[in-house]
């Protein structure tokens, strides 16, 4: 059922792509898509001419596609220029599915570390040259890579929904009724789950400076820590040690089930890596054996908070495929909706970050109180105030109900920028906070062009990257609204951006709302049980609230994605947390954690 | 007076005396709980009983009934005695507190403080609650924990580096009042507080009594968003509810002692002319007004606090010990020199 798409190829390489062919001959071959397949022995010189020559600076997604027909695995990579602005342009690598190998491409680019480790924790994929190539997702005691076509989950049942036990004239069973002894559970051959403890994740602390795994797999100080001039540290004159810290998985301001790994000299931060996966449930996996439109909802489950944008990202995804464009009414319905749900994002993710200065839940709940507001209109128009489901492919779900606008304008002209004024008013200029925001977990504008952070830790360190404005979606394009940015890259100055940006967002509303036709179509074509997509692929992305949202689409015509992956603007933007947070207090990598604003549903997946 | 008597005195004194402070931080839970609803625009608790009144007592009773854990690396005398010293020095403070002048009971003289007259009365209060560090650093240490070593270590810096500028901001006040005793210094405010003669010490003796009994925005032993819950993550039942009584006693206390030294203690809170022309309101005239007056203006300075608490964020450690060191000290130094001087030419 692989069957891969069969569009020949585009003989014609155009603009920079043209350039890439003539340089590199044939390790440079034309793909069935907008873009080039690379040879991977020449993999890392290409990216580099790419970064440096063609000015993509920036690598936006990094993931794997199992052709299982083809016994194929393609590496697919986005990247994207952050001064010009422009679609992504698109390479990938190919190689065969046993023995998976590609080069890193961390050295090009550093933001590839994490994502290159999903793809080798869920395909398999071995990337030669990454340092530390472990599982990022799954637990050590997890036997294959799920996302491998052929790799079936414990209570596997079908290959794609609807299932037919769940279909009229079948009988639901439950899976554990069918297998009552999850005899099925896989464990990789030299793990023994009864013989586990906690303690064997020693793979954690690999990479701490100070450290090392002993032969019984305890963590352990090393003996002598030697400076440059090859005396002792301290341990001669003073017994100190640094001191390991989880901060999390169950802790109150990590946002979720997060962990960070913090080693720490008095309150200084030494060493921090943040540990993930809790909440995982694989759901780019799930979203395979999905059909199309049962997506949808399940696309809210990523980003709990801001679940319309997450909607937006997805359908834009697959329109691309469907060719569909959605009718003028319901593009600015949809502008409206994702403005919203920023506004909602950011007004939650200032009042936590308040939290977690200190503040007791005071600024939170005031931030709480607008965000309730705006779900009311969300509930008003899908019927459900976090989970909205309100998206279709070429349009939206339902028309809004009567009184719904003048409900929003009478927010957004009048309420909202009153009380974005008075928590500037209120919050900005405080002593405290700015105390302990200015100047700690500083982002220099290259390195977060480096580590791929996107959204609004991109901006705060000075990168005018905004998708909206880089390569317009949907209607953007009629909106006058500036970029935010700011420029220190500091705790403080991702705050103020988000004050900014929802300043910015309620710019681009007010304008929606007075233009947005008062009747007409909101979905394109007829409504339909189930989307016929055809066969291709396609990259949709949005500025979500908490950065660049992508969904990665394969499909092969069929009614269900062949490939389904998600770039998750939580997850990615962890990257830089490291590096921002050594050297500062322990009481800095909360509020810097804060600051990247994460929801453990879209990180973990 | 017969010793028995004053025995019985003394006993049914501190028992009443007991008896209201626990009252008292009961409901201490209760008041920050809903005034700090009120500063969130929520409602607060307000199910348990007529406007939540009876929520101390299901919180009590919860927290009674819940399972006592002693992790199994901590070191059981210590981790079950921390919580004790730390509620104890917190209730003893509360000896030298005058809350009235003196009544006459059954033709009895009754003082209205446990120890009236205690000539060292300053040096007492400062000595027990020093003290009541021990109970955190301890609960730090003996739960064997990360967070908990370090919330205790935090305190125990926290708390002696504010103590200085504590003790500085009293001794200006005793130059000026010219005795340690609690009652004499609130008899000398009969006319004027002595927040209007020392201003600066009474700002300074308040910011550091925050800091003394770890409120926000010096909370950061137990800061939550770092710690988890600092010296007290392990504790659970009974004990964790000790701490907790001992943070809220500490509260009262703090706001007993800021009353008595800089708001009048017991006397009451009006213009002259208005006890003279109603002259029982005057605490001379019906000394039980006394505590009435007392406790009014205890509840006002707890509302400050759980005001504070429900305003500001918490200061980076380093930077509250920085603020410790490099502002409070020096200025109330500074101040009491001043005031030295000031004492000395008016003779």
């Amino acid at each position: 059922m692989a069957a891969k798409a069969a569009a020949a190829p585009v003989a014609e390489l155009t603009g920079p792509l043209a350039g890439l062919k003539e340089k590199f001959g044939e390790a440079v071959k034309p793909g069935d898509f907008e873009g080039v397949v690379i040879n991977h022995d020449r993999l890392v010189e290409v990216a580099t001419y790419i970064r440096d020559e063609l000015g993509y600076d920036y690598l936006t997604s990094v993931t794997g596609v199992d052709y299982l027909a083809q016994n194929e695995m393609e590496v697919v990579y986005h990247v994207l220029n952050t001064r010009a602005g422009g679609a992504p342009l698109v390479f990938k690598a190919r190689t065969p599915r046993e023995n998976a190998v590609v080069p890193s491409l961390i050295t090009v680019w550093p933001g590839a570390d994490f994502q290159e480790r999903e793809a080798w924790d869920l395909l398999g994929i071995k990337f030669e040259g990454h340092p530390y190539l472990k599982r990022i997702l799954m637990w050590e005691g997890f036997s294959g890579h799920p996302l491998r076509k052929d790799w079936k989950e414990a209570y596997y049942e079908q290959d794609v929904k609807p299932f037919d036990s769940r279909w009229p004239g079948g009988h639901h069973r439950r899976a554990e009724d069918r297998v009552p002894y999850a005899d099925n559970v896989n464990f990789p051959a030299d793990f023994d789950p009864t013989v586990y403890t906690a303690q064997a994740d020693a793979a954690v602390y690999e990479r701490f400076k100070n450290y090392e795994v002993d032969e019984r797999g305890q963590f352990v100080p090393k003996e002598a820590v030697k400076d440059e001039n090859g005396n002792g540290k301290f341990q001669e004159y003073l017994e100190t040690d640094e001191l390991v810290v989880n901060l999390g998985p169950q802790h109150p301001s990590t946002h979720g089930v997060f962990r960070m790994v913090v080693a720490l000299d008095g309150e200084k931060i030494m060493h921090l890596e943040p540990v993930m996966g809790y909440l995982h449930r694989n759901h780019e996996k799930i979203g395979e054996r999905n059909t199309y439109i049962q997506n949808m909802p399940f696309t809210d489950r990523l980003d709990y908070l801001s679940s319309m944008s997450n909607n937006f990202g997805y359908a834009l995804a697959v329109e691309k495929l469907m060719k569909v464009t959605p009718p003028e009414r319901a593009e600015y319905i949809r502008v409206i909706m994702a403005e919203l749900t920023r506004i909602c994002n950011h007004v939650w993710a200032i009042g936590f970050l308040l939290n977690d200065l200190g503040a007791f839940f005071t600024p939170a709940l005031y931030a709480i109180e607008e965000r309730e507001l705006i779900l009311d209109l969300f509930e008003a128009v899908s019927g459900s105030r976090m989970m909205c489901n309100y998206f279709r492919f070429g349009g939206v779900a339902r028309d809004l109900p009567v009184g719904w606008l003048e409900t929003c304008r009478e927010l957004v002209f009048n309420r909202l920028p009153k009380k974005v004024d008075e928590l500037d008013y209120f919050l900005s200029e405080n002593e405290i906070i700015r105390a302990r925001c200015e100047g700690s977990g500083v982002l220099t504008g290259d390195d977060a062009v480096k580590y791929s952070t996107a959204g609004p830790v991109l901006r705060a360190s000075g990168v005018a990257y905004d998708v909206r404005r880089a390569e317009p979606y949907s209607i953007y394009e009629r909106f006058e609204f500036d970029v935010a940015v700011r420029n220190h890259g500091d705790v403080y100055d991702r705050y103020l951006i988000r004050l900014d940006e929802v300043r910015q967002s309620l710019r681009i509303l007010q304008q929606a709302l007075n233009q947005i036709p008062e009747k007409g179509e909101i979905q394109a074509g007829k409504k339909q049980y189930s989307a016929r997509v055809p066969a291709g692929q396609a990259y949709g992305r949005v500025e979500g609230p908490k950065g660049e949202l992508g969904f990665y689409v394969v499909s092969d015509g069929t009614a269900n994605p062949y490939r389904y992956h998600i770039r998750a603007p939580s997850f990615i933007n962890l990257t830089a947390l490291g590096p921002m947070s050594v050297g500062q207090k322990i009481a800095d990598a909360v509020i810097i954690l804060g600051s990247i604003d994460i929801v453990l549903g879209e990180t973990d997946r | 007076m017969d010793v028995g008597i004053s025995i019985l005195v003394w006993l049914v004194l501190s028992i009443v005396l007991v008896f209201m402070l626990l009252t008292g931080f009961a409901y201490t839970t209760l008041l920050e709980r809903r005034v700090i609803a009120r500063f969130q625009s929520r409602v607060g608790p307000n199910r348990a009983g007529p406007q939540g009144l009876l929520q101390p007592l299901a919180d009590g009773v919860k927290l009674i009934f819940k399972e006592e854990i002693i992790p199994a690396s901590a070191d059981k005398v210590t981790f079950i005695l921390a919580p004790l010293l730390a509620v104890i020095p917190a209730i003893v403070v509360f000896a030298v507190i005058p809350f009235g002048s003196s009544i006459e009971l059954f033709g009895v003289k009754v003082p209205l403080t446990l120890a009236p007259n205690m000539n060292v009365g300053i040096l007492y209060v400062l000595a027990i609650t020093s003290v009541s560090v021990y109970g955190i650093v301890l609960a730090g240490w003996a739960s064997n924990s990360k967070y908990s070593m370090l919330g205790g270590l935090r305190s125990s810096a926290q708390m002696i580096s504010y103590e200085l500028a504590m003790g500085l901001s009293l001794v200006a006040l005793v130059v000026v009042a010219g005795t340690l005793d609690l009652n004499a210094i609130v008899e000398q405010q009969k006319q004027v507080w002595y927040f209007f003669l020392q201003p600066f010490g009474a700002i300074i003796f308040m910011i550091t009594a925050l800091a003394e009994v770890n409120r926000a925005p010096f909370d950061m032993p137990e800061a939550e968003q770092e710690l988890t819950s600092g010296y007290n993550t392990e504790y659970s039942g009974m004990k964790f509810a000790l701490f907790y009584m001992a943070e809220y006693i500490k509260m009262i206390v703090i706001s007993a002692l800021s009353v008595t030294f800089f708001f009048g203690g017991y006397r009451e809170p009006l213009p002259l002319f208005l006890t003279q022309a109603l002259p029982f309101l005057s605490v001379d005239h019906t000394p039980l007004l006394g505590p009435l007056y007392f406790g009014l203006k205890i509840i006002a300075l707890l509302i400050v606090q759980v005001w504070v608490r429900a305003t500001l964020p918490r200061f980076r450690y380093d930077r509250l010990m920085k603020f410790g060191w490099l502002v409070l000290l020096p200025i109330s130094l500074a101040w009491v020199m001043i005031t030295a001087l000031v004492v000395l030419l008016r003779g």
